[in-house]
């Protein structure tokens, strides 16, 4: 419980420090601290492979490709923050909306799922990262060609994208 | 005292709620793009933490998904701004309308 | 029979057929014997039937069903007695004398195809009414023959004059076939038959003189009312002699305009039904004949004369068929054929003979130009004016008769009949002694020459029908539809005749004395009677009235329909849809700004939306939704 809240402050924090810092590398690498404690949540969760997933593909390779491009293009932040006032209304008045829809939550406790076989007991037991395998490439199989391809789809389109002459 | 699960919920609706707010704030199209990242991070949250609830892994597949197809999703994002920026436009999402009507 | 009764249909059909397709490629000659030949094989067909409807056969035969949808059941079906093989007869065997005519009349005009397709489409339309066995088909003729009215009236379509005469002709008529119509609904309503067997049948289930009867009786009224030119729709056929002579013969004087008359007579069962609708007929038919014929009096044309005339003799039908006289109406019918086909074919030699001048002011001195046609439009003249042993004596006597003998107010109107009966003999006479002279001239210096004899022989031979047209029995030819006369003392006989006769002499002296001897006096009178001269020359003014009443109104709703309605209501209608939704898609082509932003707020609001309506269904909201 303890370990729960102090995670969840983590999280909020960097959060808004991805929102709210100015310049782009200070956001980027808020960024990062945020997907790893989310990680240490999935950790909490009893997924120990999408911990490790998270932080080798999210943390390692997604948010390191992003300091490389901010630090290579190193671009000016925002030009004018805020240049119009109309968007923190936007962005108050969504803000309102959400927090409606949170507490909300907070009245309807209960989850109305039907509860699997699964428990952490049994998927301990066999292992987390097999029994993930195990569903990935039996009832998931569809999902997971059709992803190979569309990670495919994205190679092909970036290195086309990287390719074009600039007139 | 285990954790309820709507405490897991509440967190991730709160991530969401910033990154939506963030994505409609800032002009920067990278921030932008982090701000998208963040979203997904906070559904993912939402996911395994429904799917632990439940006895079930069919919300940590979902999860793992999200993230290959966010990976891609990046890439292809990323060319494009680096075209924007190679092509010596404004780094500024209202000045990106070509499609406009 | 039953093969004989469709042949009588389809000659005259396969010689519309022919001529409307063929007749501009057939030499003339063909064409007129085509379309003459096709009535008069009809006519021979007539005559078979004749001797067997004479042995005592009737036909109700049903040759098909044309339409058929749950109670509605209209078939083809032929009816076939001694009334129906009377019409087909007058109208075939006139009707062919009058083709034959037409050959030579029509002979110069460039429609000559044209025409004698469109007269045959009218036998066949008229044959058509008088044969159908159901009230379906009586219509569909009856429409027909208004078709066929329209088209020869209208057929010299250059002159204004007759394209609106035609037009005016048809609107009326249209307003006698909505009565039809209506009629026909209520029959089907009340009775869930069309057809004449089953309507006779069922027809006393009704309540005698009810209103259910009664109005079915007046609305077929008003359609034979429009179709037979009598008051109030009568103004369509004075100026319906706009077209060619042979038209006004066979149409407007022998065949359609009598159709009402049918009409009366065969639905007789319904109008013995309904005394107070066939006491109407009865009325308009004895006003009608008076009305009609003071105007005669007064008109200068030669064909609008016996266009009144025509007008006039139709009432004495309708007069007849009212009282209950349904055999000496239709004998009336038969001999004016004869006499009025004869008079208005003579008429179109003199009008020939003028070259198309129907003033009969400019006329007179006839006797050595055209000896032909002037003793035949005598022997016309004394017919109609029922001089003693001429055919329109004894058949205008039989419905005089039946009125003065009739109880109650029937009597004033045989009285009407009979004053009418002399002024017709004053008209008539008159038109004689102006048109033709009586000055027995032996020779003449206008170059007048004498109709061919294609134009004459059929004239003659219809005069001959005439004068002893009068002693063919119809009354008891007619008996097995009608029941038998009542019979008449001989003394009442002898007596009715005489005072008839002194009224014919009295009208023939008057207009003798008036433009034969002494002219001076004629035009004297006219400058007496003055005001109501010109009321009766002017037709008392009823096309004027009419006009004001009615069309004018109407002409102004057109007009307003056209100028306000259509452009802004109809118009604005249709073209308001279209401005909606361009309005529509212009505001909303404002949300593709092409900004990203833009579309994320948006899409984000979407997606709140969505939650919130999700939400709310399943109840996680504190609302009430509707149950």
């Amino acid at each position: 419980m303890i370990g729960f809240a102090l995670v969840a402050a983590w999280e909020l924090v960097t959060a808004a420090g991805v929102v709210a810092l100015k310049r782009p590398l200070y956001n980027a690498l808020s960024l990062v601290g945020n997907m790893l404690g989310l990680a240490v949540l999935f950790l909490m969760l009893n997924a120990q492979f999408l911990f490790a997933a998270q932080v080798i593909v999210y943390a390692g390779a997604v948010m390191v490709l992003f300091v490389f491009i901010i630090a290579l293009l190193n671009p000016v932040s925002d030009i004018a923050l805020p240049p119009r006032g109309i968007e923190w209304i936007y962005g108050a008045v969504f803000g309102v909306i959400f927090a409606a829809l949170l507490g909300g939550l907070l009245f309807n406790r209960g989850l109305t799922g039907r509860p699997g076989a699964l428990t952490p007991e049994v998927i301990n037991a066999t292992g987390n990262v097999q029994t993930v395998g195990i569903a990935l490439y039996t009832t998931f199989l569809f999902p997971v060609e059709v992803t190979s391809l569309l990670l495919l789809i994205a190679a092909v389109g970036a290195v086309y994208l990287a390719m074009r002459r600039i007139r | 005292m285990p954790v309820p699960a709507y405490a897991f919920l509440l967190l991730s609706g709160a991530l969401f709620t910033m990154g939506a707010i963030g994505f409609l704030v800032r002009r920067n199209p990278l921030v932008v793009f982090m701000c998208i990242e963040l979203m997904l991070n906070a559904v993912n949250l939402a996911f395994v933490a429904i799917s632990r609830y439940l006895n079930s892994l069919d919300g940590v597949v979902f999860a793992f998904l999200v993230i290959t197809v966010a990976a891609a999703e990046v890439v292809v994002g990323i060319a494009i701004i680096v075209q924007v920026y190679r092509a010596g436009r404004p780094m500024d999402v209202d000045g990106l309308d070509l499609m406009k009507e | 029979m039953d093969t004989l009764a469709p042949l009588v249909l389809l000659t005259p059909l396969a010689g519309f057929l022919t001529n409307a397709l063929l007749g501009r490629l057939l030499p003339r000659r063909v064409v007129g014997w085509i379309g003459a030949g096709s009535v008069g094989l009809a006519f021979i067909f007539a005559l078979m039937i004749l001797g067997q409807v004479l042995g005592g056969q009737k036909l109700d035969q049903t040759y098909f069903t044309w339409w058929q949808s749950g109670d509605f059941n209209v078939p083809f079906n032929l009816y076939v007695d001694a009334l129906s093989s009377l019409m087909i007869l007058v109208i075939t065997g006139v009707g062919f004398l009058i083709h034959v005519y037409s050959i030579g009349y029509m002979g110069e005009d460039p429609g000559y195809s044209r025409f004698f397709a469109y007269m045959n489409l009218f036998v066949l339309s008229m044959l058509l009414l008088v044969l159908s066995g159901n009230l379906v088909w009586l219509i569909i003729g009856w429409a027909g023959v208004g078709l066929c009215s329209y088209l020869l009236i209208g057929f010299w379509f250059e002159r204004t004059s007759a394209v609106l005469a035609a037009r005016k002709a048809f609107v009326m008529n249209t307003i006698g076939d909505v009565g039809m119509i209506f009629a026909a609904f209520l029959i089907f309503l009340n009775l869930r038959v069309l057809d004449y067997r089953g309507l006779f049948e069922r027809i006393h289930q009704l309540p005698r003189g009810g209103t259910v009867i009664t109005a079915i009786c007046l609305l077929l009224l008003l359609g034979a009312v429009a179709k037979s030119a009598q008051l109030p729709l009568h103004t369509w056929l004075p100026d319906a002699m706009e077209g060619p002579t042979p038209v006004s013969a066979l149409i407007h004087a022998a065949t359609m305009v009598t159709a009402g008359v049918y009409l009366v007579a065969r639905m007789h069962l319904l109008y013995d039904w309904a005394p107070t609708a066939a006491a109407t007929v009865a009325v308009i038919g004895g006003v009608t004949a008076f009305f009609a014929a003071t105007i005669g009096t007064a008109q200068v044309d030669i064909k609008r004369i016996l266009a009144y005339s025509t007008m006039s003799q139709i009432g004495y039908m309708f007069l007849a068929v009212g009282i209950g006289a349904y055999a000496a109406g239709m004998f009336h019918f038969m001999t004016h054929a004869f006499f009025k086909a004869l008079l208005f074919m003579a008429a179109g030699n003199v009008i020939h003979a003028f070259h198309d001048d129907q003033d009969i002011r400019h006329m007179g001195n006839l006797r050595a130009g055209l000896p032909i046609t002037f003793w035949t439009f005598l022997i016309g003249t004394l017919s109609i004016s029922g001089f003693p042993l001429f055919a329109g004596f004894f058949s205008k006597d039989e419905i005089i008769r039946a009125a003065l003998s009739a109880a109650g107010s029937e009597f004033w109107l045989g009285l009407l009949a009979l004053i009418t009966a002399g002024l017709t003999a004053y008209y008539m006479f008159r038109l004689f002694f102006i048109a033709f002279g009586w000055e027995w001239l032996s020779r003449d210096d206008r170059h007048l020459h004498e109709a061919p004899s294609i134009q004459t022989v059929p004239i003659v031979i219809l005069a001959v029908g005439a004068v002893v047209g009068g002693y063919i029995p119809v009354a008891n030819f007619l008996s097995p539809v009608f029941g038998h006369a009542v019979e008449v003392s001989t003394s009442g006989f002898i007596g009715l005749a005489a005072l008839s006769v002194l009224v014919a002499l009295a009208g023939f002296f008057a207009a003798y004395l008036l433009h034969a001897r002494r002219p001076e006096l004629a035009v004297a009178l006219r400058t007496r009677l003055g005001p109501i001269f010109t009321l009766v020359e002017h037709k008392y003014y009823v096309d004027e009235l009419y006009d004001r009443v009615f069309v004018r109104p109407a002409l102004a709703l057109a007009r307003f329909l056209n100028e306000v309605v259509e452009p802004r209501v109809i118009d604005g209608a249709v073209n308001g849809v279209a401005d909606f939704f361009l309005l529509e898609a212009r505001e909303f082509r404002l949300i593709q700004t092409g900004r990203v932003r833009s579309y994320a707020l948006w899409t984000l609001g979407g997606a709140i939306g969505v939650v919130l309506v999700v939400a709310a269904v399943l109840g996680y909201l504190p609302l009430r939704l509707g149950g």
